[in-house]
């Protein structure tokens, strides 16, 4: 055995290339895209009987023989990459290593992707990348699915008997206009509700995205409510970042928005004692809904959290401030306090309809807590921490005295 | 290899937890087939007991405290190093499976679980035909990924290369070519076993297949040939790695590693300093086997570029821990002709070291540095990017007047995290046994606290707080300002001498300042600034801990070295200042 791997790696050595990397100058560069050529010998299934013995290093002269052919089109040394081809080789790399790294990249990524300043951020960047490929995978798969069995249906034999029917099937053109005419009596008469557009300094782009996202939802939801605000885009810039991001969202529909889009601030169009700035910060927490007052919510998706951003505005402004009364209402359990922005429009859309809490807080996600109370929130805490205390308290402590000892262990062996 | 043998016997002994889960029959069989290789067996019933294969290997006594032995994380196939490592195979295959998989991110998370339900499949012991492979394949639920799952837990069981080189024989030869994984796999395998023939065999054919490999590869490669007598050729594959990217911390500490085993110190340094100067933080584990292979060593340049490194440690507040400093002490006292001698000691709360008599550094800042840290402090923490997150400019403009007319303060006390010292007493009790304490030596107190303190309830009496407010200077803020930021700058403002009383580790504010010289800065001023107390059962009600009056840091004298050191496990934060010392003077 030894012998035989002693000779295979002398005809090695002598026939591939010379692994000369005395100075590590010399690499060999094949193009990628090279198709291994397999060679056909192997591809015979070995029938060896068990008694047989196993050629161990078998597989090194399989990985070994397409390159009699290849060293005809090496390249001669290779020219000092691009930056960008370069990069692009080391994806590919790492994609084979089985990391999560997507399959096609534009230059466009490329470039964004070497500008990442480190390393965990390349890697989060790629995943990213992959993530978002998959998902389109998975919806072009779905689509594709769904054309098959659309296919089929037809293919069925339709029966050829019109219904008779009084109403005529309302369609989502008389749907849209029916709304519009809400919306259009909300700009007149509705309550207002402002979003302040004086974020974007604090954010990345990729989170200005996120936040017109949920805008363009909450805006959606209000005009399908029953009794929709008046939404007041307020410190909205022209050009900005945000701006180009609705017009990707909404394109010419932007233009005929019912809503009110200003570069004023709420201060100068409202009068300063009935605004009421939302922030999760607020010492003060909302207890009723106010019909006559107009809430602010800041338009701001802050991924790593900063705190006290816009209530630093509100007491810039002087404005009254206000947090939902989550802690009041609900057994928290992980997860932060501000919610997303189309979760607050759906949950002062129902406060407006219902005014009740119960129904409004149903909006808010439901891995964030436990349950709703009937009791106060303290005294439940209190159960919930002996609970908590006698059912891992015995347990905590003893893991944590098992981890000690290990460590312990580990620097004594050092 | 010593450097295996405890994790994979922790490895194992997790599988066996592991194994407690229920198998459904068919999967007995089928691990009862692999583990004990006779795949002849048509029923089995019951359940296969697992049998280790070869494990616990015996571990390699090094005396030297040269080998700290490898953490979990290093050891876990460098191929990954925290990237999911789930090929797109998989993630495709997925989705073809069902669609109701769910989200892709579902996806990359499940590959976890996916690892761990495979975490059991046992390796076999001996190599197998290639058509005891297929079989094997056929009868594993996914065989797109079979190859993969039983290299990986060969990993896990450290299962002689044998094996795995079989079943590579096999993939070659119904497939003509092995994925690029495998070989890395395979590769980590080897590394494992310390085969450096192999290893140098899997390099040759992965520079022949591929262009350029991915880091992970090439991390495997130099530690693989850096534990081994060609070390030289991980220096030349270090350089490859230059050309295409820039070389992770580990590929460099393997490296020096090398060369400082093989007495090349110089070499060692080399590498070092290149290391620093792209910016790469190295671990302290490396740091010491500089020191341990040092040992007995002769030589000014040598010596120069040790004493380096224990600036090094002081420039950045680094505390060695306990072997780390052992290795310290062991290196001084083997230098031929030094006549060095270290000592274990405690320092003195009068700064003086017991051993060598020598009065420690105080902890005082220059004029220049205390201007800058005033100024800081000012400008990051309070204003930061808006003055209003933490206070507003009317209330800070009305601080600064109250501060400037009263100066100077010798004691500033946060009053609210003061009061909550005893928990059965009220607040304001709390507080006032707290500056009754301070105020008995004639000092100029401050107190912050905010205006609800003032509004009379349970845990804030009217009588005492008036009571107070004859033997101390009150200041209160907003209810939803920050007093800690008030705190630091009455503290500064008032000069050198004044302290401040807090149980906060201010580490949030420290993390205000934007550089990292500030922040060192912080940290020492803090130290020797910074009165924390604890309650005590019997008489005083509170006991204080005195600043420190010296400066907890690396210091030398030229004959004399002072090294603090974390004593043990509890000392992991880096807010905890150790206490214990290593005293190193030089005899003539």
């Amino acid at each position: 055995m030894q012998s035989a791997n002693m000779f295979l790696k002398k005809i090695v050595r002598s026939s591939v290339l010379p692994f000369a990397t005395q100075h590590g100058m010399k690499k060999d560069l094949f193009p990628l895209s090279r198709t291994l050529s397999l060679s056909l010998c192997l591809k015979q299934d070995s029938s060896c009987s068990p008694s047989e013995k196993l050629d161990l290093d078998a597989w090194k002269k399989v990985m070994k023989s397409g390159l009699q052919e290849e060293v005809g089109e090496k390249v001669s040394e290779s020219k000092e990459l691009s930056t960008l081809a370069g990069a692009r080789e080391i994806l590919e790399m790492w994609r084979r290593a089985g990391r999560s790294v997507p399959e096609n990249i534009s230059e466009e990524q490329l470039k964004t992707f070497m500008e990442c300043p480190s390393k965990s951020a390349k890697k989060k960047y790629l995943k990213f990348l992959h993530l978002k490929e998959l998902y389109k995978k998975n919806d072009k798969r779905k689509m594709e699915e769904k054309r098959e069995r659309l296919e089929a249906k037809e293919q069925a034999p339709k029966t050829d008997e019109t219904r008779r029917n009084s109403f005529i099937c309302v369609w989502s053109s008389v749907m849209d206009r029916a709304y519009n005419w809400r919306a259009a009596q909300s700009m007149i008469f509705g309550q207002p509700l402002v979003f302040d557009m004086s974020y974007e300094k604090d954010m990345t782009v990729r989170e200005v995205a996120n936040t017109v996202k949920q805008i363009v939802l909450s805006e959606g939801c209000n005009r399908r409510s029953v009794d929709p605000f008046h939404v007041h885009f307020c410190n909205f810039k022209d050009d900005s970042l945000y701006h180009k991001e609705f017009i990707k969202h909404y394109r010419d529909a932007w233009g005929k928005l019912l809503i009110t889009v200003t570069e004023q601030c709420y201060t100068e169009i409202f009068p300063k004692d009935k605004l009421i700035y939302l922030t999760a910060d607020s010492p003060k927490v909302l207890k009723t809904f106010d019909h006559n007052k107009i809430y602010i919510v800041g338009s701001m998706v802050d991924k790593n959290i900063k705190t006290g951003v816009s209530l630093a505005r509100a007491k810039r402004l002087g404005l009254e401030t206000a947090a939902l009364p989550l802690e009041k209402y609900l057994l928290w359990n992980s997860g932060a306090k501000n919610l997303t922005l189309d979760q607050m429009m759906h949950i002062l859309l129902t406060l407006k309809d219902t005014g009740d809490w119960k129904k409004a807080l149903e909006f808010v996600p439901k891995r964030k807590y436990h349950a709703f109370v009937n009791k106060p929130v303290n005294e439940l805490k209190k159960t919930l921490n002996l609970i908590n205390a006698l059912k891992l308290g015995k347990r905590q402590e003893e893991v944590r005295k098992q981890f000690v000892k290990n460590y312990s262990k580990k620097l004594l062996q050092k | 290899m010593a450097l295996f043998s405890q994790t994979s016997h922790q490895g194992f002994q997790a599988l066996l937890w592991k194994c407690r889960t229920f198998w459904s029959p068919s999967r007995c069989q089928q691990l009862f087939a692999v583990s004990f290789s006779s795949p002849n067996r048509e029923k089995v019933s019951g359940f296969s007991f697992m049998t280790s294969s070869g494990t616990a290997l015996p571990v390699d006594p090094k005396g030297t405290d040269a080998f700290p032995t490898k953490k979990k994380s290093e050891i876990d196939s460098e191929g990954e190093k925290g990237w999911d490592e789930e090929t797109k195979e998989i993630a495709e295959r997925k989705l073809h499976l069902s669609s109701s998989t769910g989200s892709p991110k579902k996806q990359l998370m499940s590959r976890v679980l996916l690892r761990r339900r495979f975490a059991s499949l046992q390796p076999p012991e001996k190599p197998l035909q290639g058509e005891e492979w297929k079989r094997l394949r056929e009868s594993f639920h996914s065989p797109e990924i079979f190859e993969e799952v039983m290299l990986n837990s060969m990993i896990k069981c450290n299962s002689p290369i044998d094996v795995a080189k079989s079943l590579l024989t096999h993939v070659a030869k119904s497939n003509g070519d092995i994925a690029y994984v495998l070989l890395v796999k395979y590769l980590a395998l080897c590394v494992q076993r310390g085969q450096t023939s192999e290893i140098c065999d899997v390099y040759d054919i992965m520079k022949i297949r591929f262009k350029i490999l991915d880091s992970g590869a090439y991390n495997l490669i130099i530690r693989g040939l850096s534990n081994s007598d060609q070390w030289r050729m991980a220096l030349t594959v270090l350089e490859e790695v230059k050309k295409i990217m820039n070389p992770s911390r580990t590929n460099y500490e393997s490296c020096i590693r090398a060369a400082s085993r093989h007495q090349e110190m110089n070499l060692a340094f080399e590498l070092y300093r290149e290391m620093l100067a792209k910016d790469l933080v190295p671990t302290l584990d490396v740091l010491q086997a500089l020191f341990d292979f040092s040992r007995g060593m002769k030589g000014a340049e040598l010596q120069k570029d040790l004493f380096d490194i224990l600036l090094y440690l002081r420039e950045n507040q680094i505390y060695p821990h306990k072997t780390f400093m052992r290795s310290i002490k062991l290196w001084f006292e083997s230098i031929p002709g030094g006549n060095w001698r270290g000592h274990l000691t405690n320092i003195k709360t009068s700064g003086q070291c017991p051993v060598c008599n020598h009065q420690l550094e105080d902890s005082d800042l220059t004029e220049e540095e205390y201007n800058n840290l005033r100024e800081r402090i000012t400008k990051d923490v309070i204003h930061g990017t808006d003055t209003f997150r933490k206070t507003s400019p009317q209330e800070f403009e009305a601080f600064q007047t109250f501060v400037e007319n009263r100066l100077p303060f010798d004691i500033v006390i946060d009053g609210l995290n003061v009061s909550h010292i005893k928990p059965r007493k009220t607040q304001c009790e709390n507080l006032f046994d707290a500056v009754n304490c301070l105020a008995k030596k004639n000092a100029r107190l401050l107190v912050l606290g905010r205006k609800h303190m003032l509004i009379n309830s349970s845990n804030w009496k009217r009588e005492i707080m008036k009571e107070m407010q004859n033997k101390a200077e009150f200041f209160f803020a907003e209810n939803i300002s920050e007093d800690d930021a008030f705190l630091l700058y009455a503290t500064l403002q008032s000069g050198k001498h004044c302290k401040f009383v807090t149980r906060d580790f201010l580490r949030d504010h420290k993390a205000c300042l934007s550089d990292s010289v500030t922040r060192h800065l912080f940290r020492k001023w803090q130290r020797g600034h910074q009165i924390v107390f604890s309650t005590s059962s019997k008489g005083e009600p509170i006991h204080f801990l005195p600043a420190f009056r010296y400066d907890v840091v690396v210091q030398t004298t030229g004959d004399t070295w002072h090294i603090p050191y974390k004593d043990t496990f509890e000392e992991k934060h880096a807010y905890q200042i150790p206490r214990k010392w290593l005293c190193i003077q030089q005899k003539w």
